[in-house]
């Protein structure tokens, strides 16, 4: 079944070669320039997957999830950037998004990425698996009075895991690797992902709002 | 004046018999609604309150020139004078805040302050202070103000009394007073009030300080320290007369300083995308019959702006794995035309292991870059407290590791004999089809 995608882009260009680039293999529903735009029409026309950019004037991706995830839970949003940016990254994932690649993605593995979110699953990058790495990396660091320890910490196996992804792995060579089901790989990704996203650990924040300053 | 009574207007002074109770009466009902917050000249209005929108400080005079029907300035002018002769006009002024209800209000601050229990004790308490201050104070205020000084202490006592009887409304305003009266207001910010309060404040200084000096200079008491006083009367009134203008400067040459800090901003930045984006934009117009040539073109220039926009801002970048990793993807994607993903985690500063290592894995994804195929190449290094590894991966055709070309053959081993000597390893895993990953690992001190 085709997933029924919408496109959120502030630039013209971008979204003229998304619809382009897709338009043979999934259905696109519509696509918005704007934040109040598209939260409208996203909740009128609930796609599967919203492709979200996250810089947009009026509180870019960020506010169309936070007005969206509400009132629809059941649209993924698979947030697109030019940015690198850690804080950009985990600011998007945190408010929601189930993955986040960067618009120099290929058409191939975008249609790849998209699919996965339709059906629910995570999606991460290299680089996304090497911020949560680097951001969960120090254990040591962690404080007494942590409220959660199983939110705030990465299980050896999805530590394994987000390594892969990061050496540059598909989620199937990532299960290759570790002889397990591409399935296992999933549920250890999106486990991650929850993690990413409810966990209070303060690095998180802290160490993105650090990678720009050190 | 127009003979035929006006609605909404109050009653004329002159229309109504004065003298009944009833006539009073009616008076203050017909007045207590339609008080105007202005004086009408010529026309007197009652009762007396102290006024509210006209007031300068306490509204006295504001609601004497309401009540009489004067303008308000011939009032204050007349006030003015008249705190001259021996500081009657202050007293008078003082008495009047106290016991005239503010427009609105309907009891003055002395029968607020003397309602409820206990007054008579409380009086006597404050009286006593009163007279306490007054005989401690007297004697030095006379040196300074002379027969002033009796009026002046008083009108000091009556506005702290004042302060404490006021309702919230009255001391919110006179709060906005204080801060509206200072000093420091540019010139832009004058309002009547404050300029005319200003001048007044600022006039008074000057004329307490020259009489002080005058003082002095007669050989009677004072001395020194009221010369000293003098003088900074002189020098406090000076500048309050003159902070507006002084303050209006100042501000002028910050927004001029804030301005030229934008404009060099600004040129900065323009220089950094003419040397940068517009170049690369030009040759890429120049070389659009070579694709292969514009992908490199533009990816260079992509990965140095993303360098500048999002990149740390460590001076020393150079000296870090990070830095040294990120010049290195620089060196492959403009030498080769491939995209090189960089994920970096962990950071440590460049040590002689750390160098080899990013050497090693310089070889190892140029060798990828060559003769993958891959048009991706990922390099992954991560920093742990012991060790450091770097992967390249691409997944390009791949090779058999038992048929390795000689020069393939060749770099491995001195790729392994280095890393081997700092404690480390490397390792090569390839399938063919599949593609290649060199892991390389070095241990750290």
């Amino acid at each position: 079944m085709r997933p029924r995608v919408f496109l959120v882009d502030d630039h013209g260009l971008i979204l003229a070669g998304l619809r382009a680039e897709l338009a043979d293999d999934v259905e696109i529903v519509g696509s918005a320039d704007e934040v109040g735009a598209a939260v409208e029409m996203i909740l009128e026309r609930r796609p599967d997957v919203v492709l979200l950019d996250v810089h947009m004037p009026g509180g870019g991706g960020e506010a169309v999830l936070r007005e969206v995830t509400p009132a629809a839970p059941e649209v993924r949003f698979l947030a697109l950037s030019v940015s690198d940016a850690a804080e950009d990254v985990i600011a998007v994932v945190r408010a929601g998004a189930r993955g986040y690649v960067t618009k120099n993605i290929s058409a191939p593995e975008l249609l790849e990425a998209i699919f996965r979110v339709a059906d629910g699953d995570a999606v991460f990058s290299p680089r996304l698996a090497g911020f949560v790495l680097d951001a969960f990396a120090s254990e040591d660091r962690l404080g007494e009075a942590e409220v959660d320890p199983e939110l705030n910490q990465l299980t050896p196996r999805e530590r394994q895991v987000l390594r892969l992804i990061a050496r540059g792995y598909a989620y199937r060579d990532v299960a290759t690797e570790l002889a397990i089901s591409v399935k296992t790989v999933e549920s250890h990704v999106s486990s991650v992902l929850r993690k990413l996203q409810l966990s209070s650990r303060y690095e998180l924040s802290h160490w993105a709002a650090e990678r720009r300053l050190t | 004046m127009n003979p035929e009574p006006r609605p909404h207007q109050g009653v004329r002074l002159g229309v109504l018999p004065q003298g009944t109770t009833r006539a009073r009466v009616r008076d203050f009902c017909a007045m207590s609604v339609t008080t105007p917050s202005r004086a009408e000249i010529g026309v007197p209005h009652r009762p007396l309150r102290r006024g509210t929108d006209n007031a300068l400080v306490g509204g006295v005079c504001g609601g004497l020139a309401i009540r009489l029907g004067v303008s308000e300035r011939v009032v204050r002018v007349v006030t003015c004078v008249v705190a001259l002769l021996w500081g009657v006009g202050l007293l008078a002024y003082f008495a009047l805040w106290l016991t005239v209800p503010r427009a609105g209000e309907d009891r003055s601050i002395a029968a607020r302050l003397l309602g409820g229990r206990n007054r008579l004790a409380r009086v006597a308490v404050a009286v006593a202070v009163g007279v306490l201050v007054l005989v401690v104070l007297h004697p030095f205020s006379q040196a300074l103000l002379g027969p002033l000084s009796w009026a002046f202490l008083l009108a000091v006592l009556g506005l702290i009394v004042v302060w404490r009887g006021a309702t919230p409304e009255e001391r919110q305003r006179l709060e906005e007073l204080g801060r509206n009266t200072p000093l420091l207001r540019s010139r832009a910010e004058w309002t009547k009030t404050s300029a005319f309060v200003r001048v007044l404040v600022g006039l008074v200084l000057v004329l307490l300080g020259v009489r002080l000096v005058a003082l002095v200079s007669r050989p009677i008491d004072g001395g020194a320290p009221a010369a000293i006083f003098g003088a900074a009367f002189v020098v406090a009134g000076a500048v309050i007369l003159l902070a507006p203008w002084w303050l209006g400067l100042v501000h002028d040459l910050s927004d001029e300083r804030r301005s030229r800090v934008r404009v060099e901003e600004r040129a900065k930045l323009a220089a950094h995308l003419h040397d940068s984006v517009l170049q690369t934009l030009t040759l890429i117009e120049r070389s659009a019959a070579d694709p292969g040539q514009v992908t490199r073109l533009a990816r260079t220039q992509e990965r140095e702006l993303r360098q500048w926009l999002f990149g740390p801002a460590t001076t020393n970048h150079e000296a870090t794995l990070a830095g040294a990793l990120d010049a290195l993807v620089g060196e492959i994607e403009g030498d080769y035309g491939v995209r090189v993903e960089l994920v970096v985690v962990g950071e440590a500063t460049l040590t002689e292991a750390l160098v080899d290592l990013v050497a090693a894995g310089r070889e190892a994804a140029i060798n990828a870059a060559r003769w993958s195929g891959a048009e991706r190449v990922s390099l992954y290094a991560e920093v742990e407290p012991d060790k450091a590894s770097l992967f390249v991966r691409d997944r390009g055709r791949g090779f058999d590791p038992s048929t390795v070309p000689g020069d393939r053959h060749g770099l491995a081993v001195s790729i392994r004999e280095r890393l081997a000597a700092r404690g480390g390893a490397a390792t090569v895993r390839s399938t063919l089809g599949e593609g290649t990953e060199v892991a390389l690992e070095v241990a750290l001190a």
